[in-house]
């Protein structure tokens, strides 16, 4: 197995790789920063004067990570003289013999709910370019998706246009929550330069519900975390059916979409509701021109995190097998949030057979890394 | 007429089944035998869906859709598809094959015209078209 744990050990105890697969990506490595003022320095004057008198009018939306707004684990040692950056490369990437963490972000979800467009895009703007000298500048294996405000999609474009080919930078990020589903063709012009650019397109649950999305489910607003926590797949599953049936995969074949966060569980049924009903309508939709079920497993990946935990090991088995898990999942930490996954303590879960495709081949293709 | 039992049954005159027209024999072989004029060609199914056991060949007759764009159809071999009123499962009038599920393939019965009368031709005794005496 892969790189050793070369981190100073008392004396007598066997160094041992934590490395769980040859190569390890990261799909959902979260980086955050301690005050909106850290993203001053690249934001234009006028907005940090609105910041200083307003405060950073970022739509709120409820639950997000506890314990904190950071979300990071209560036995987390940080402050606020912590240096993320430094801290997850010193407490994620090593340990674990990372090959490639994809950074998420999280501070920035909100902008998909924000009225000021140009506002929504500064704040895009100025946290990739941040994202690029304090993250990515320090280590190259992070990987950077591009925050971008889906609702003025001439903006976005040029952010990809701006920072695309920048060699850090492997995507785009979509927050889950939003005004239209996914596939809807306003977005078409951001998935253009995507594709061109060879970017890949992220969606982490975040923004449902805030400012001008929609609620966080169609049955309107749930009251509790947990009904917050179980709206995630609804959100997805209508962004993925969205993104197949509005021929998103037909128009940009070369389009891969990651989606992160938002549990695993629903994929077979799914995709096997998905065909069937193809079956008997697909003439209302005959530019969805395969079995729904392959454009998913073409160009759809869905993050592994939160783990699911069947009641047995023989029903784990028989739901990656029915998910397609080796061609779908790719393994996602969640990092440095309370319900996060090292890939030591979901690596058992998978088959061998399935292993290496779940924690890094799968991943690697989707991102080109 | 064959001698043991009815093996054929006249469905109609020739006549009476023109292009885009369907003339089913009710019960024979159980379900009901259905035969279609599809461009002057004779097809006779079982009206029985391979799929979920619907009365297929009561359902929609019409064009293959297709699409070379994102929101345009085209459409294709104009009165070949068949589908089912249970599921709507698309089925090839001409083969009796389900179009997207290669398993699945709906009983067909050879037809011929014989002084005018359109005749189907069933492979067992039908029970309620009995021998006449």
């Amino acid at each position: 197995m892969g790189a050793v744990d070369t981190r100073p050990r008392p004396a007598g105890q066997t160094v041992r790789s934590r490395k769980v697969a040859p190569y390890l990506v990261d799909c959902d490595c979260h980086h955050l920063w301690h005050k909106i003022d850290e993203i001053f320095p690249y934001l234009p004057r006028q907005y940090v004067q609105e910041i200083k008198d307003f405060g950073s009018m970022f739509p709120l939306g409820g639950w997000t990570n506890m314990p904190n707004s950071h979300g990071y684990r209560i036995d987390h040692d940080v402050d606020e003289t912590t240096d993320f950056a430094e801290f997850t490369i010193r407490e994620h990437l090593d340990p674990y013999g990372f090959d490639a963490a994809i950074l998420t972000g999280q501070m920035v979800y909100p902008v998909v709910g924000m009225t000021n467009l140009d506002y929504a895009a500064a704040i895009c703007r100025a946290h990739n370019d941040w994202t690029l000298e304090h993250w990515a500048a320090k280590d190259e294996r992070f990987r950077v998706v591009l925050a971008v405000g889906p609702n003025d999609p001439v903006q976005a474009v040029a952010e990809i246009e701006r920072l695309g080919d920048h060699p850090a930078v492997v995507g785009v990020m979509l927050p889950a929550g939003g005004r239209h589903p996914y596939g809807n063709r306003v977005y078409h012009p951001i998935y253009a330069a995507a594709e061109q650019h060879g970017l890949t397109i992220m969606t982490h649950f975040g923004g449902e519900g805030r400012g001008q999305t929609n609620p966080p489910t169609a049955a309107g607003f749930p009251t509790y975390y947990l009904e917050m926590r179980m709206a995630r797949p609804q959100i997805a599953q209508a962004h993925a059916v969205s993104l197949i049936c509005e021929g998103v995969f037909e128009k940009f074949p070369g389009l891969t979409w990651v989606f992160v966060e938002v549990d695993t569980w629903w994929i077979p049924g799914m995709l096997d509701h998905f065909d069937a009903d193809w079956k008997a309508v697909r003439d209302y939709t005959p530019w969805v021109r395969r079995l729904p079920s392959e454009y998913f497993r073409s160009h759809i990946r869905v993050g592994t995190q939160p783990m699911e935990q069947p009641r047995s090991r023989e029903h784990l088995l028989s739901f990656l097998e029915h998910a397609h898990a080796d061609e779908v999942l790719v393994y996602a930490s969640d990092f440095p949030h309370w319900d996060w996954d090292a890939p030591t303590s979901v690596a058992p879960d998978f088959p061998a057979s399935m292993r290496n495709r779940i924690f890094g081949e799968t991943a690697r293709e989707a991102f080109h890394l | 007429m064959t001698r043991a039992g009815q093996r054929e049954v006249v469905v109609c005159a020739l006549a009476d089944l023109p292009p885009g027209e369907r003339r089913e024999a009710e019960g024979a072989a159980g379900h009901g035998v259905t035969v279609f004029n599809v461009g002057g060609e004779l097809h006779a199914l079982l009206n029985h869906c391979p799929h979920r056991g619907g009365p297929l060949c009561r359902g929609r007759v019409g064009p293959l859709a297709r699409s070379t764009r994102v929101g345009f159809w085209t459409f294709e071999r104009e009165g070949e598809i068949l589908r089912c009123p249970y599921h709507n499962w698309e089925f090839d009038l001409k083969t009796g094959r389900a179009l997207y599920d290669d398993r699945l393939r709906a009983r067909r019965y050879p037809v011929t015209v014989r002084g005018g009368q359109v005749t189907i031709h069933l492979s067992r005794p039908n029970r309620r078209f009995p021998a006449p005496k």
